[in-house]
């Protein structure tokens, strides 16, 4: 536990500052998410070293929860997926001249939320590390399989093309060696391809890149900037009180559904709201500018980026494409997230924790007094940020190998990112597909080997047979549900 | 037939081919048996699977056909300007090795810039020069990354 500290040297503090507030540049940025960020500065953290690259990866994940709700608020253009939900009180009460206090909330609901996930990030990660030293080859298949069939039923869109963009991950996972005898497979005798498609530029190409190509063929247009004095920052005390059972009931909402695999924290926002709607005492109030419509939510999707660090810290699972950049980054810093992490990296696991601390109470004093520089940032013109997205996408890929290869992995990857977002695929379940490829395709192939060829070792444990239970059920629960609406419509015709 | 049932049949398609060619490629890699999985065995369960997907997705867009004829109207000509930016960033990729980091990607800034509606030429060279100087001297001298 005294590994807390150690997020209070110098260095590491510098690192959590950068981070939070490149963090909160992207959040406030529409376009490029912190995915696509993280990739890009990766390069840069690897030589600040383990502990304080990977805090400062870390404050870029969560600082961008905070970044996204400024610009929803001051000019009804979202920053984040997550900050989607927000626009709707928070640009209503910035025309009603409240814009300082729902900015003030939405700082004060995350820094709550921000400060309670990690709490129960600190108590939950060592819990889930210890229950998973147990865990076999037949548990993790069994984890990795329920987390992509649930990711392909929470992403929104189409599940039927979520999970085509799983397997399609899976497959781009394969070229390289294979996991277990070291067979160079789908490389068609390109030496730079030996290692495999490099994560790296696979997400600048499918984020960066294909966020430029996008720009340029339909250039988003933003409204005016409320101007926010820091005197109007105060929020009432009316404001203030029935601010409270939002933000309390969005932070377990958002940690609990941070636990689980998908974009946790719009879904966590787009829940909070709804159970706002629901259970509030000034429910008619909500979308009309509301304060309880940004503070729940707010408190939601920042409660939700704590709760996905459990995955990820405790087994090594990524469920969100900003978790897998960490995990990547990682993985290139010699680190290796899962059961064993506190037992050899205590530095590194304590060193995020107590990041996360700092980070929370840097943001708040960052953001409330900045709010209006950030709020400029959203509208300098993408002519002069874009291209500059290109140049990194392009170190961020190279720099991954050395290696001219990864820059042609790169520009592939950008051009299907952007044919994708045409013809409405996410790049979200092909990222996690190509992170969690090996992870599948080694515990799928252990333990067949375990079992002898015996197909029923997958579920000879009880935590496998539920987890496998669940995938199964999981997939077919939408269809079954599509199939009874089906035969309501039906007989209620006849 | 919808324009979106129209597309998701065609990248439908697409991802049978992928899978198609992707199983073809995978055929020299040894199955083995059960007990002993060799490294085909993952690829193999891959492409069936995203053969499957595939035409479920073809079916589902077949099922959602309106039953006229009458195509949506599209929103407007495709502007040029990805398609272009896509060849310069092939470009940038062939000849990175070849001319260097610091004169490609000044030409790629440029070029992005340009597409982008900054019509200054002066502003288009400075940020070209402010953009590829400050990368070079961030990644290249100061983390040592070794840039071509």
């Amino acid at each position: 536990m005294s590994e807390l500290f150690v997020a209070l040297t110098p260095a590491n503090l510098l690192a959590c500052f950068a981070g939070v507030v490149l963090g909160t540049i992207v959040g406030v940025l529409p376009g490029l998410g912190p995915a696509g960020a993280m990739a890009l500065v990766l390069p840069l953290t690897i030589k600040l070293g383990p502990t304080a690259g990977l805090i400062m990866l870390a404050g870029i994940y969560y600082g961008s929860m905070y970044g996204g709700s400024t610009t929803s608020i001051l000019v009804n253009v979202p920053g984040e997926a997550a900050s989607v939900v927000t626009t709707i009180d928070g640009y209503r009460l910035a025309r009603k001249g409240r814009a300082g206090a729902a900015l003030a909330i939405a700082a004060i609901a995350s820094f709550v939320a921000g400060t309670f996930s990690v709490v129960a990030l600190q108590v939950a990660a060592p819990l889930v590390a210890r229950a998973a030293l147990a865990f076999g080859p037949a548990e993790y298949f069994a984890f990795a399989l329920l987390g992509v069939v649930l990711l392909a039923n929470l992403t929104g869109g189409s599940r039927v093309k979520s999970l085509a963009m799983v397997v399609t991950g899976l497959m781009l996972s394969t070229v390289g060696m294979d996991p277990l005898g070291g067979t160079v497979r789908f490389t068609f005798d390109v030496a730079g391809a030996q290692a495999g498609l490099s994560f790296i530029a696979v997400t600048a190409g499918l984020f960066g890149v294909a966020e430029v190509l996008a720009t340029l063929g339909a250039p988003p247009s933003a409204g005016p900037v409320a101007r926010v004095r820091f005197r109007e920052l105060y929020p009432s005390r009316e404001e203030l009180r029935r601010s409270v059972p939002p933000m309390l009931r969005g932070t377990v909402l958002g940690f609990l559904i941070g636990l689980i695999p998908g974009p946790a924290a719009t879904i966590a926002s787009f829940v909070s709201y709804g159970v706002e709607k629901r259970v509030s005492r000034y429910r008619r109030e909500i979308g009309t500018g509301a304060i309880e419509g940004v503070a729940g939510p707010e408190a939601a999707n920042n409660a939700a980026a704590g709760g996905g660090m459990v995955p990820l810290l405790s087994l090594g699972l990524p469920f969100t494409p900003s978790t897998a950049v960490l995990l990547s980054g990682m993985l290139l810093m010699s680190v290796t997230p899962g059961p064993f992490l506190l037992r050899d990296h205590p530095h590194v696991f304590w060193g995020i924790i107590g990041s996360f601390y700092l980070g929370n109470v840097m943001l708040l004093r960052l953001n409330l007094p900045l709010v209006g520089i950030f709020a400029r940032v959203a509208i300098i013109p993408l002519r002069y940020l874009m291209p500059g997205v290109l140049v990194l996408c392009a170190v961020a890929a190279y720099s991954d190998n050395n290696n001219a290869f990864d820059v042609w992995v790169m520009v592939g990857a950008g051009v299907m990112g952007y044919a994708m977002r045409g013809l409405g695929y996410d790049p979200a379940p092909l990222v996690l597909g190509l992170v969690l490829g090996p992870l599948l395709e080694r515990s799928l192939l252990q333990a067949l080997t375990i079992g002898r060829g015996d197909v029923r070792e997958l579920w000879s444990s009880l935590p496998a047979t539920v987890m496998l239970a669940a995938a199964l059920l999981a997939f077919v629960a939408p269809g079954i549900a599509a199939l009874v609406r089906w035969a309501g419509t039906r007989s209620a015709r006849a | 037939m919808s324009e979106r049932s129209r597309r998701d049949q065609w990248s439908a398609a697409g991802l049978i081919v992928l899978a198609l060619g992707y199983l073809l490629a995978g055929r020299r890699y040894p199955l083995d048996t059960l007990a002993t999985p060799g490294p085909g065995i993952f690829p193999l369960a891959a492409g069936l699977a995203l053969i499957a997907l595939a035409v479920w997705q073809l079916l589902a867009a077949r099922r959602r056909l309106a039953p006229s004829i009458s195509s949506e109207t599209r929103d407007g000509a495709t502007s040029r300007a990805p398609l272009i930016m896509i060849a310069v960033l092939v470009l940038y990729a062939a000849t990175l090795p070849r001319l260097g980091f610091t004169s490609t990607s000044f030409v790629l800034v440029l070029v992005a810039a340009r597409l982008m509606g900054l019509a200054s030429w002066w502003r288009l060279v400075v940020l070209a020069l402010g953009v590829t100087a400050v990368s070079r001297l961030i990644f290249g001298v100061w983390l040592g990354v070794p840039l071509p």
